[in-house]
């Protein structure tokens, strides 16, 4: 027993191979020299460290050098911080005293004295100047922070059409201060949090203190915390490890590339989870009806926004169930189609030699290959997959006597509308499901389709994100989030926020928001 | 017990999907002929009756379910006899149910299908679905409560367009007096649907608000009841009531009526919608009351490994309790409702509310004399 516990935490020391940089010990030498090798050393003499030796003080006694990682840092200041120190300390007037710098740079540039190693490098490799004096005990981080990163463009995966047109980039700052220029707000919280013991990446948990709740707030914090994994290289990595259940098709995470979503969200009690160099933020507690919210249904006026609803749970469900439907129909129950219809279905399908689930499977999977295919290609070649892909899926393949035609629409329906569905995390489950249903309509018709959807719901209810429940507010049944679900309430009539688990504050407006022409004074007549 | 809490609207909507459940499909109580919705209210009224004798053994316990407070009243012994009884009760109902469902299932859609095979696809639901909790199947339950509404609002509003309905079906109202309604609702309508509220004494104490128990079981009872009258008063005005009687499925028959348009017509599927959704909630009830009862007698903490050995055993049971439908049938109505239904829903309730009753009033007796 005592040997096997001592195996497992030596085991655990030397999970991720030693690698973070607080596994770096000790303090900086007096001697300049035996500093620059140190970090030689440590970062295997890496092309991308860049060392500038110099010499400091007025008789230019004191040799000092910059250390940064070129592309991380704005080359530009880092030249002017370099001439300002040699300037600044050439003057009659300046002593070489750690203070005297750090108060000088302090001027234009945040700057903190650093004893630790690992505090040097890890300062080092997020991107700041580490100057090095001989004969000091303490070296001088300057954040320089800069580099190249993808400009703010329009969202590639949520696009609206009226809505703001900025989407999330790679920089992790830039994210950040997008949704708060949007909530200027004191109350907006930021947490920070690295993550990754080998990437170090930098993690933020971003909530508006006094609307979100503490428990899930100090829920999220522990989940993250409890991550001890080598690389976080997306926010899909830490939802993966935070999410409540791994064994569902169900996103129980969402993730957005719009800042106005999260700002959404955020105001409605959620937390949201910023992770360096991706413009994918995650945003907890989810729930089953936010992937067929987008965020236009609040900027447009509620009649089209519920119609705009029903149209997606309508997609939804077709894309889950249209071949599916297909088979059972053509299979099982040919008397549920009207006569007329049944003819002209038999007499296409007389020529095809295979059984309508093969038809449909082979079909499908087909679809799903070329959609594969479709997203990793080069856009070079793209057009030449999506000519192809017409063919197979289309007259072609009718013709050849492979499938009949209205397998061919069914598979068109199935696929344009899982396009339809909004949240492409939604859309790709229902593609898993949708093959498990075609099965369950093979083997017993709308029995096994009904089983499918019943098993489907049960596994939904059973679902919890957070602690809230995944299919709330529908299921537990809370009255007033109704009008957010299938259908959207003007907004005046959308009075409250989620109820996430005893939400502190929960009023999101006052009585009365109802728009109403103004009263006419009674005195006052037509002739005005 | 499992550690889960439900709310008072769950209860509601869980026990209307539950009454609903076969009673809707299969023709219920259609000995009383055109007066048949009559012999469902009727039935509604008595069920309420013993709802309330339920309701009373609860209130005195509200934090045991029936196999626990059976031992609180009669004895350690006795009470544990007792609920091994009622579990026993509820799984042997569980397979009846499953088996009706099955039988249903093979002869309007799967004739070629063994009935086993149907039997074992819904078997495996059911025990997802028990295995996953009361709290699971109580919010499936609000989802497939509205769909079901749906549904129901649906086919009701087409069978009026289609004009299928004539209410001159429904007279003439007491043809042959009181009497045969009477006997249909002690012999058939009492006790299934209603007298089966009384395995909700296994789910009661789940209630997260104790005091709503009352509106929402009672609510749940009428309302059940009125939609099943509603839906057998449609059957008769449709079909007659000589042809409801000697149908199988008054409803699937009901519903093939509708023809409108020339476009919608064999809506056979939304009676199949219904039979599932309402076999499911039915068979999972009665089988999730047997497995916490088990639980609860034999102090097994984990519910959930009862629930695959007792799950095989009540989709084996629904196979072997009869050799085939009619047999089926006739002990459902002879021999079940007169050995089990009668004593297990208002008998041994009654009795056990009586000595309930007469030791709270000891009690408080001595109370009062100290």
């Amino acid at each position: 027993m005592w040997t096997r516990s001592k195996g497992k935490k030596e085991k655990d020391t030397h999970a991720y191979g030693g690698l973070a940089p607080n596994g770096i010990y000790g303090t900086i030498d007096q001697d300049l020299h035996t500093n620059i090798e140190k970090v030689r050393d440590i970062t295997g003499n890496s092309a991308d460290i860049i060392i500038r030796r110099f010499l400091l003080g007025k008789d230019d006694n004191f040799p000092a050098a910059l250390c940064f990682v070129s592309g991380m840092v704005d080359e530009h200041i880092v030249q002017q911080l370099l001439l300002e120190i040699s300037v600044q300390l050439s003057l009659p007037s300046s002593s070489c005293g750690l203070d005297y710098i750090e108060q000088k740079i302090a001027t234009t540039n945040t700057a903190r004295r650093i004893q630790q190693w690992h505090d040097i490098f890890s300062s080092l490799m997020s991107g700041e100047v580490i100057l090095f004096i001989d004969g000091m005990l303490e070296a001088i981080g300057v954040s320089v922070k800069g580099g190249e990163y993808r400009a703010i463009t329009e969202p590639s995966t949520q696009l609206s059409i009226r809505g703001p047109r900025e989407g999330f980039t790679e920089s992790l700052a830039t994210n950040v201060a997008m949704v708060r220029r949007r909530i200027q707000n004191p109350h907006v919280w930021v947490e920070a949090i690295t993550l990754g013991e080998v990437t170090q990446t930098n993690v933020r948990i971003m909530y508006i203190k006094g609307i979100a709740n503490d428990k899930i707030v100090e829920e999220v914090r522990s989940r993250l915390r409890r991550i001890c994994i080598d690389g976080v290289l997306e926010s899909g990595y830490i939802e993966q490890l935070i999410e409540d259940e791994s064994f569902t098709t169900f996103p129980t995470v969402y993730h957005t590339e719009r800042p106005d979503s999260v700002a959404a969200n955020l105001l409605e009690g959620r937390i949201a989870i910023f992770v360096e160099g991706t413009p994918f933020v995650l945003i907890v507690p989810t729930v089953f009806i936010q992937f067929f919210q987008a965020v236009e249904d609040y900027y447009a006026r509620f009649d089209i926004a519920t119609a705009l609803r029903f149209l997606r749970m309508l997609v939804f469900f077709i894309s889950l169930v249209a071949p599916s439907v297909y088979i059972a129909l053509t299979t099982f129950h040919q008397e549920m189609i009207p006569t007329s219809l049944v003819i002209a279905i038999a007499a296409q399908r007389e020529a095809v030699p295979f059984p309508a689930f093969i038809e449909a499977l082979l079909m499908e999977v087909t679809f799903e290959i070329l959609r594969e295919a479709g997203v990793r290609l080069p856009r070079a070649v793209g057009q030449a997959v999506s000519i192809v892909g017409a063919l197979v899926i289309g007259q072609a393949a009718v013709e050849a006597g492979f499938v009949s035609s209205a397998m061919v629409i069914v598979v068109s329906i199935t696929a344009i509308a899982s396009f339809a569905t909004p949240s492409f995390a939604i859309a790709i489950s229902a593609r898993l499901i949708r093959f498990a249903l075609m099965v369950l309509a093979a083997l017993f018709g709308f029995y096994g389709i009904l089983i499918g959807v019943i098993l489907m719901t049960i596994h939904l209810c059973s679902l919890r994100s957070f602690g809230v429940p995944y299919m709330a507010p529908l299921a537990p049944l809370i009255l007033e989030n109704i009008g957010d679900t299938f259908i959207r309430f003007p907004l005046w009539g959308l009075k409250e926020r989620p109820h996430l688990i005893m939400n502190t504050d929960t009023v999101r407006q006052k009585d009365g928001q109802r728009p109403k022409p103004p009263q006419r004074a009674e005195k006052e007549g037509d002739s005005n | 017990m499992e550690r889960a809490c439900i709310s008072a609207r769950q209860l509601f909507m869980l026990a209307i999907l539950f009454e609903h459940g076969s009673a809707m499909v299969i023709p219920l109580g259609v000995d009383a002929k055109q007066d048949v919705w009559l012999a469902i209210l009727c039935g509604m009224v008595l069920g309420g009756g013993l709802l309330f004798i339920y309701y009373r053994l609860f209130t005195y316990y509200p934090r045991l379910p029936l196999t626990s407070y059976s031992q609180r009243i009669v004895g350690s012994f006795f009470g544990k006899v007792l609920g091994l009884i009622y579990v026993l009760y509820f799984l042997y109902i569980a397979a009846r149910v499953l088996r009706d469902f099955g039988e249903l299932l093979l002869t309007f859609a799967y004739p070629e299908t063994p009935l086993f095979i149907l039997n074992t696809v819904m078997m495996l639901t059911v025990m997802y679905a028990v295995y996953k909790g009361i709290e699971v199947i109580a919010r499936a339950s609000q989802l497939f409560f509205f769909s079901l509404y749906w549904i129901l609002i649906l086919g009701f509003v087409l069978i009026i367009i289609a004009g299928a309905v004539d209410l001159r079906r429904l007279q003439p109202i007491l043809e042959e007096g009181w009497e045969p309604i009477f006997h249909v609702v002690f012999t058939q309508t009492l006790y299934v649907p209603f007298g089966e509220m009384i395995v909700f004494t296994m789910i009661f104490p789940y209630l997260q608000k104790q005091e709503k128990v009352m509106k929402a079981g009672f609510l749940a009872l009428f309302l059940s009841g009125i939609n099943l009258a509603i839906i057998m008063a449609m059957n008769i005005a449709v079909l007659g009531a000589d042809t409801v009687s000697r149908s199988t499925f008054p409803l699937l028959n009901t519903i093939q009526e509708i023809r409108v348009a020339n476009f919608l017509e064999r809506l056979d599927v939304l009676f199949m919608i219904a039979l599932i959704v309402g076999g499911f909630f039915k068979v999972g009830v009665f089988f999730y009351a047997g497995v916490i009862g088990a639980a609860d007698l034999f102090q097994i903490k984990e519910y959930q490994r009862l629930v695959y050995p007792l799950g095989i055993s009540v989709l084996l049971l629904s196979i072997a309790i009869a050799s085939n439908f009619a047999e089926h049938i006739k002990e459902g109505l002879q021999i079940v409702t007169i050995y089990m239904h009668i004593p297990l829903q208002i008998v041994i309730p009654f009795l056990l509310l009586l000595v309930a009753v007469l030791r709270q009033q000891k009690t408080d007796k001595e109370n009062k004399g100290r």
